[in-house]
């Protein structure tokens, strides 16, 4: 069972992989794709490699529920909807989703996930040690 | 030895221009797993052929339809070979009629085959090749999906799409280094075109402007050339090994 220390660490490392960036531009507070860059593609690598660092199965849509982002209900006028914003935040309990919901654009959302929210998903996905 | 030290899938190696993918590349030094589906005879008669090649040539019986084995075969074999780096789709078949009178089975069964079967093994491989940062797929497509003949609906629709998913996928995957093109022969000298060989074969010749029928390894020395890493500059293109049968004309 790892530490939230272990898990930062190894989610670092897989970041660092995927995102071909040095290991000091991986702080807890960087986003994924403002500050280290990832496309559409990278987020693939970096669930395949969680898998395989942490021996567990990402389902698609779990990490990044991309559905609710094509769905009428949630999405109007390149704005995420009030039950957008309810979804998103049932279906990410370990996002941040607070700045976020204050000016819900779409096209910010890919920017709003951050190393501390991939930690948080992985701390949801496995028993951790304190 | 172009493909010293590299691994290979060649979906439908047991014969025609599979069979020759798998030849060209295990004699440049590639381990190749050659998938067949229920020709086990010229699987094996084929690893006998190529016993003094420097490295494995493993034949694994899996219908390309069967996307679960696919996986299956993929993982162990990464997990064997730590990495892979050519994925050669060439396992296809025909079931030719007329529109009019095209069974459901005919027509899902050349689908799922020759377009299913490309998509199960790109979709497994492309994970392994994004997360490697490296690789090169090959599919093989034909003349005929842009090229139309009477009672080939089916198979030119499954050709024409895997010229779609090669050019797509080539797209998506260029930023991690991983190649896509497509092989597009003509009138080849394999078992598939046997018998419109035997039908039409003369007047087929008359309108090659190289005037003959082509041979699988000439089809499988572009394959492997877009497989290795002479083709570094080479993505998303469908190359047609045809005789000129595409120039049209007079």
């Amino acid at each position: 069972m790892p530490t939230r220390e272990e898990i930062l660490d190894k989610v670092q490392n897989v970041l660092v992989e995927a995102l071909v960036v040095e290991d000091d531009e991986v702080t807890p507070e960087a986003t994924l794709v403002g500050d280290l860059g990832a496309e559409s593609i990278d987020f693939l690598d970096i669930v395949f490699k969680l898998e395989k660092a942490f021996d567990i199965k990402i389902n698609r849509g779990e990490l990044f529920p991309e559905d609710v982002f094509t769905n009428d209900e949630y999405v109007r006028d390149g704005k995420v909807t009030e039950a957008g914003i309810a979804e998103l935040r049932s279906r990410m309990p370990f996002a941040d989703l607070d700045a976020f919901a204050e000016n819900p654009v779409v096209q910010d959302f890919a920017n709003m996930l951050t190393v501390t929210d991939m930690c948080r998903f992985i701390e949801s996905k496995v028993e951790v040690t304190d | 030895m172009r493909f010293e030290g590299k691994t290979a899938i060649v979906t439908g190696g047991s014969r025609g221009i599979g069979r020759e993918c798998v030849t060209q590349l295990a004699r440049e030094g590639a381990k190749v797993a050659m998938i067949y589906r229920s020709n086990r005879e010229a699987a094996e008669s084929l690893v006998a052929e190529l016993k003094d090649v420097p490295a494995e040539v493993r034949p694994i019986q899996a219908d390309v339809c069967d996307a679960g084995r696919a996986r299956e075969i993929v993982d162990e074999l990464v997990d064997e070979w730590e990495h892979l780096d050519v994925l050669v789709n060439s396992a296809g078949i025909v079931n030719d009629g007329l529109m009019g009178a095209m069974t459901d089975e005919q027509w899902r069964s050349v689908i799922d085959t020759n377009l299913g079967g490309t998509y199960n093994y790109c979709h497994v491989v492309t994970q392994i090749m994004i997360t490697q940062r490296s690789g090169s797929i090959v599919n093989l497509s034909s003349t005929a999906a842009e090229f139309a003949t009477r009672g080939q609906v089916n198979y030119a629709a499954s050709k024409g799409g895997i010229n779609g998913l090669s050019r797509a996928l080539a797209k998506e995957l260029a930023t991690r280094n991983v190649r896509v093109n497509a092989v597009a022969p003509g009138m080849i000298e394999t078992d598939m075109s046997q018998v419109v060989r035997g039908i039409a074969g003369a007047e087929i010749k008359k309108i090659i402007p190289l005037k003959r029928i082509g041979k699988p390894e000439e089809v499988a020395r572009v394959v492997v050339f877009l497989a290795s890493d002479e083709a570094s500059y080479l993505t998303g293109q469908v190359v047609r090994v045809d005789g000129g049968l595409s120039l049209g004309g007079y």
